[in-house]
């Protein structure tokens, strides 16, 4: 006996297959009491799926399409807003903040040339030493201010 | 004669509003019902249904004709389904919020009385647990049960819904009612 056909008896009880298909099925159907019963249930079974499924609760289609309506015209307004071309001003408003923002940045070069990461830029903010570069340059001098000043200590403790 | 959906797509594809009320008009209780079915929750298959009619209102341009309008709207929306239920799937799980009425009203759905209450109650029970069976199965194949008993949809059709070949949807179907005969026959 051939295969069971049972992924084809569901379009065969919908009368979906092509003749062929179709004469087959049912051949093996007549030869097959087991594919038969299937049938049988299957046929069953579809039918009572449609009372088994159910309805949904019940909806006010006016209000239904009011919201729908509602919700479609706060999406055209959303699109609308990012397509909506700049005015004139505020357009080359913002083109001289960023070409302001790019000539700043490229002027935040150290005087020996070399780049300054924007991390340093911002801790240098922060710090104010940027404003005395001079100094911060000379720090390496200042390493020894402890030593300055305990030897001031010494000095004092060796007068008394 | 009425108008064609295919000829009211093309119009809302040049934002013939009155074509799109009308196509919203001839679609909404099946989209909801289809949505509910696959969701089986009231207000989530409000909003889905809904999106599913944006969608359309955006994208209407795109419909070429190829396939009927119908099937084609239907892939939107089950399209919506699925992917509400698999961004909710984690929820689902700690809360189910799932309708409960449906438990409720199957009882009003029933056809007239049989003589016999045994066999009105054991056949109530029996499409009590089959729904309940319905709502377990995968999504894709539940998907693939409601298309076909709710919407009569031809194989082919699911297919071009689902967007997978004719015999994956013959496989799904049949899956889904083994799975759906067990559910019958253990009671």
């Amino acid at each position: 006996m051939a295969r069971h056909p049972d992924d084809d008896l569901v379009p065969y009880l919908r009368g979906e297959l092509p003749p062929a298909e179709r004469e087959r099925v049912a051949r093996h159907l007549e030869e097959c009491p087991d594919c038969k019963e299937d049938t049988e249930v299957l046929r069953d079974l579809l039918g009572n799926l449609s009372h088994a499924i159910g309805q949904p609760p019940t909806v006010n289609w006016a209000r239904y399409r009011a919201e729908l309506r509602e919700k479609l015209d706060a999406r055209r307004e959303r699109i609308v807003w990012w397509r909506r071309p700049m005015p004139l001003t505020l357009s080359a408003s913002l083109a001289g903040v960023v070409l302001l923002v790019a000539v700043w940045g490229s002027r935040q070069i150290s005087p020996n040339g070399e780049p300054i990461g924007p991390d340093e830029v911002v801790m240098g903010q922060e710090l104010g030493l940027l404003q005395d570069l001079r100094t911060v340059e000379r720090l390496d001098l200042l390493e020894d201010f402890e030593v300055l000043r305990n030897l001031d200590g010494l000095a004092a403790e060796h007068q008394g | 004669m009425e108008p064609a959906d295919e000829a009211l797509c093309a119009r809302v594809a040049r934002r013939d509003e009155a074509a799109f009320e009308l196509l919203v008009s001839r679609y909404q209780e099946r989209a909801y019902r289809l949505a509910w079915s696959i969701l089986r929750n009231a207000e989530d298959a409000r909003d889905v249904s809904q999106e599913a009619f944006i969608r359309l209102y955006e994208t209407a341009g795109s419909f070429q004709g190829r396939s009927k309008f119908s099937t084609w709207f239907y892939r939107i929306l089950v399209n919506l389904c699925l992917d509400h239920k698999r961004k909710h799937k984690w929820w689902k799980l700690w809360v189910r919020d799932d309708d409960e009425e449906r438990s409720e009203t199957i009882l009003d759905r029933q056809p007239a009385p049989a003589n016999d209450p045994v066999d009105k109650l054991s056949r109530e029970e029996t499409l009590k647990a089959l729904g309940s069976a319905v709502d377990r199965l995968a999504p894709r194949q539940r998907a693939a049960v409601l298309l076909r008993v709710q919407e009569d949809m031809a194989t082919y059709d699911i297919a071009r819904v689902l967007k997978c070949s004719e015999a994956t949807v013959r496989v799904h179907l049949h899956r889904a009612l083994a799975t759906l005969k067990k559910t019958v026959e253990k009671r």
